[in-house]
């Protein structure tokens, strides 16, 4: 008893003391040790995440992306100083954020470039290439945002979904054949995000937040936390082996409606910023291309027994997060939001490829080299590729 | 055991993630303020919960102040010569490591001859002896070049002066009109943008005739370095004049000694509202060169002005290159009845 209890005091002890020593390591760089190191110069850096042009009023999102604290002390507009407001107060910590508001009646789709002057005198700017009028959120919007979100996730994804009966009467070989292709659509589309994301944050995400790792960290969480819950959720059915495709399926509805989610808000945020021609030829691009997500869903349900409810309730679950994702990137769109949910819908859908290669090796002899399993792949890809051109 | 602990940590991480993503993604909620009604020098109304933020200045808390630079001259310690010539002595400090507020809430190192941007107005009478005792507490090398005609050594030009170091200028106050002075050292860009300069006035032995006479330094600072000026004024203090009019008398002769000193833009105006100027280019000449409401002036480029108005009320004046007005080089005259002064 007594050694057992000595042993386990060694334990946690040895599993302290080195955490102790980084502890005090850090406690002495920040106390008496930081004029040892502290070198170079740190300056102030905000970025302007938003720019909003509301009734006679420019509204201005910062953040304080810096290493130390800043006050936001004037605003221009095109390099012209205006009085303003900012709100909740003008001192900005690390990180927090404030909204600038200045009176201005700015003239639509005209180029508008927004300054905002730190206490130090350093000037930052963000240009805007036409100005149009903020969306405010009221029903009428968000009907009109749910109607596009229809058109873009549900019916489309629907429309795939009625490929089914007709996957389910061919042979075993063209059926690993839809299954690759489905790999490949979602290889796509993985690929698609992790992009859009990775360009979001070059763009607009200030260099401290690090985005390519960002990008790189949430999809990989996002691949793991749905992997493990993928797993979990395969091994617990206890009717065996035929919930394997319905679980599969349901693996394939969530990524593609994080996927999609990822779609809403790209049109919510082109509405938004009011590139009105262009959302509509995302909107028609998005319709087309997403209906090849139905045929993702359909196939690895071909095998099975079906109910429409089951089906309609894995499209509604793959299509429907496009409208949520047009309300919030029409009305409260952040690029850090963005970059986020881009992440999360990537990796989700990575985490189904891996799946969905598993089960083709396991049907297919342990084998991935079939001519249904390559063609399918290279086909889903390039289907993709030439609807993607739409967009 | 081990199966709850791993998902336990696993629920943890999750949450963890989750909170500290909502703690970036949504800007921090804050309790409802008093809101506050604010009317902004364009007339416009913003209501808000928040801080203004307004290039605007109140007498009380400006560092430097345009309102007593506007009228304040120099003349110096007078003495009499043996050859009953005047003797005036004057004693400039530069300094270099001063922080000033420039304008509300922007910070910015000023360099400094006694301590203000623009230094102190030195004015002479034509044919007087200019002695300046020249000491340089700064931590780089300054000079002082006047603009006039001098011996080639007291053209604070090869003489440079370094920290902690004294110099002594001396020559005849000649000619008549009014002169910039500032530091010459290299590079001579920094050491005028951040504000070593000032004005010298030579006044012709007849005297001029009775006016209120003032002196405007049209500059400007480049807070961020990007060779751009990001201020402009009259004065140093960005739409100083306009929010605290300066007030003058109907029927009464206003004599502005204006002097350029911007810097990184090749030009700068002076445009006045509501009446014409007599404009006597580096105040060389006692006839009027030329009766307008628009000057150009270059870097240096300097001279006299002369008016006075008729009807009461607020004039604007301004830059008319509507850049630099907009970034504080504006202000106005308030012109009162002057039956209505007390005397």
């Amino acid at each position: 008893m007594e050694v057992k209890n000595t042993s386990k005091v060694k334990l946690v002890a040895s599993g302290i003391i080195p955490f102790a020593f980084l502890v005090i390591m850090i406690a002495y760089i920040f106390g008496p040790g930081s004029d040892l190191i502290d070198l170079g110069v740190s300056l102030p850096e905000i970025t302007i995440e938003k720019v909003e042009f509301l009734d006679s009023e420019i509204v201005v999102t910062v953040r304080n992306t810096g290493p130390m604290a800043v006050d936001v002390v004037m605003a221009d507009v095109n390099d012209r100083i205006h009085p303003a407001a900012i709100e909740p107060d003008k001192h900005l910590e690390r990180f927090e954020t404030a909204v600038v508001r200045i009176p201005f009646l700015w003239n639509v789709a005209e180029p508008y470039l927004i300054g905002i002057t730190t206490d130090d005198g350093t000037r930052f700017e963000k240009e805007v290439e036409a100005a149009a009028p903020s969306l405010e959120p009221n029903l009428e919007l968000a009907g009109f945002f749910a109607i596009i979100g229809t058109y873009v996730g549900i019916i489309p994804v629907m429309i795939g979904l009625l490929w089914l009966p007709f996957i389910r009467r061919i042979s075993k070989s063209k059926y690993h054949f839809f299954l690759a292709l489905t790999a490949g659509l979602l290889l796509f589309l993985g690929i698609d995000a992790t992009e859009e994301a990775l360009e979001v944050s070059q763009d607009t995400l200030a260099d401290s937040f690090n985005g390519v790792l960002l990008v790189a960290t949430v999809v990989l969480l996002s691949f793991l936390a749905l992997y493990y819950a993928g797993e979990r959720l395969v091994q617990n059915s206890s009717l065996g082996r035929m919930t394997k495709p319905v679980a599969v399926a349901l693996m394939v509805s969530i990524g593609i409606g994080l996927h999609n989610f990822g779609e809403g808000l790209a049109i919510g945020a082109a509405i938004g910023l009011g590139q009105v021609a262009l959302s509509t030829f995302l909107i028609v691009g998005f319709a087309i291309h997403n209906t090849t997500e139905g045929i993702a869903i359909a196939s690895p349900l071909a095998k099975g027994k079906q109910m429409i409810r089951l089906l309609a309730g894995l499209g509604i679950l793959a299509g429907a997060p496009a409208i949520f994702g047009a309300w919030v990137g029409g009305f409260v769109y952040s690029p850090f939001t963005a970059i986020i949910f881009l992440s999360i819908g990537a990796g989700a859908i990575f985490q189904v490829i891996v799946i969905l290669i598993r089960w083709l090796q396991d049907e297919g002899d342990k084998k991935l080299s079939s001519t249904a399993v390559v063609s399918g792949l290279a086909i889903g890809m390039l289907v993709m590729y030439l609807t993607s051109i739409l967009i | 055991m081990i199966k709850l602990n791993a998902k336990l940590m696993l629920t943890v991480i999750v949450a963890a993630v989750s909170i500290s993503l909502l703690y970036f993604v949504f800007p921090e909620l804050t309790e409802a303020q008093t809101e506050k009604t604010f009317v902004t020098h364009s007339g416009a109304i913003i209501k808000t919960t928040g801080d203004i933020i307004d290039p605007v200045y109140l007498p009380q808390t400006v560092e430097f102040d345009p309102q007593k630079y506007l009228r304040e001259f120099s003349y110096g310690h007078i003495s009499t010569l043996d050859d009953g010539r005047t003797l005036r002595e004057f004693t400039i400090i530069a300094e270099d490591d001063k922080i000033m507020e420039i304008s509300p809430g922007v910070f910015y190192n000023v360099w400094t001859f006694n301590g203000t941007v623009p230094g102190p107005t030195i004015r002479a009478t034509e044919g007087d002896l200019v002695r300046i005792h020249f000491i340089n507490n700064g931590k780089r090398s300054h000079t002082m070049h006047f603009h006039g005609i001098h011996q080639a050594n007291m053209d604070g030009v090869f003489e440079s002066v370094g920290p902690g170091g004294k110099f002594t200028y001396e020559w005849d106050a000649i000619p008549v009109g009014v002169h910039p002075y500032h530091c010459h050292v290299m590079p001579l860009e920094e050491h005028i943008a951040h504000g070593l300069y000032g004005v010298y006035i030579v006044d012709p032995k007849e005297g001029r005739p009775k006016a209120d006479e003032m002196v405007m330094v049209l500059n400007g600072f480049d807070t961020d370095f990007d060779t751009e000026n990001n201020f402009y004024a009259a004065n140093s203090i960005p739409f100083y004049y306009q929010h605290h009019p300066i007030q003058i008398n109907t029927n009464e002769l206003v004599r502005i000694y204006v002097v350029n000193m911007l810097e990184f833009d090749p030009i700068n105006n002076f445009h006045l509202h509501g009446n014409l100027y007599y404009y006597y280019p580096t105040g060389t000449d006692t006839v009027p060169f030329t009766f307008t409401d628009m000057i150009t002036l270059s870097q240096s480029e300097r001279g006299i002005m002369e008016f006075e108005y008729t009807y009461p009320g607020k004039y604007l004046f301004h830059a008319h290159k509507v850049e630099f007005s907009e970034k504080g080089w504006v202000g106005i005259f308030l012109a009162k009845n002057s039956d209505d002064k007390v005397e």
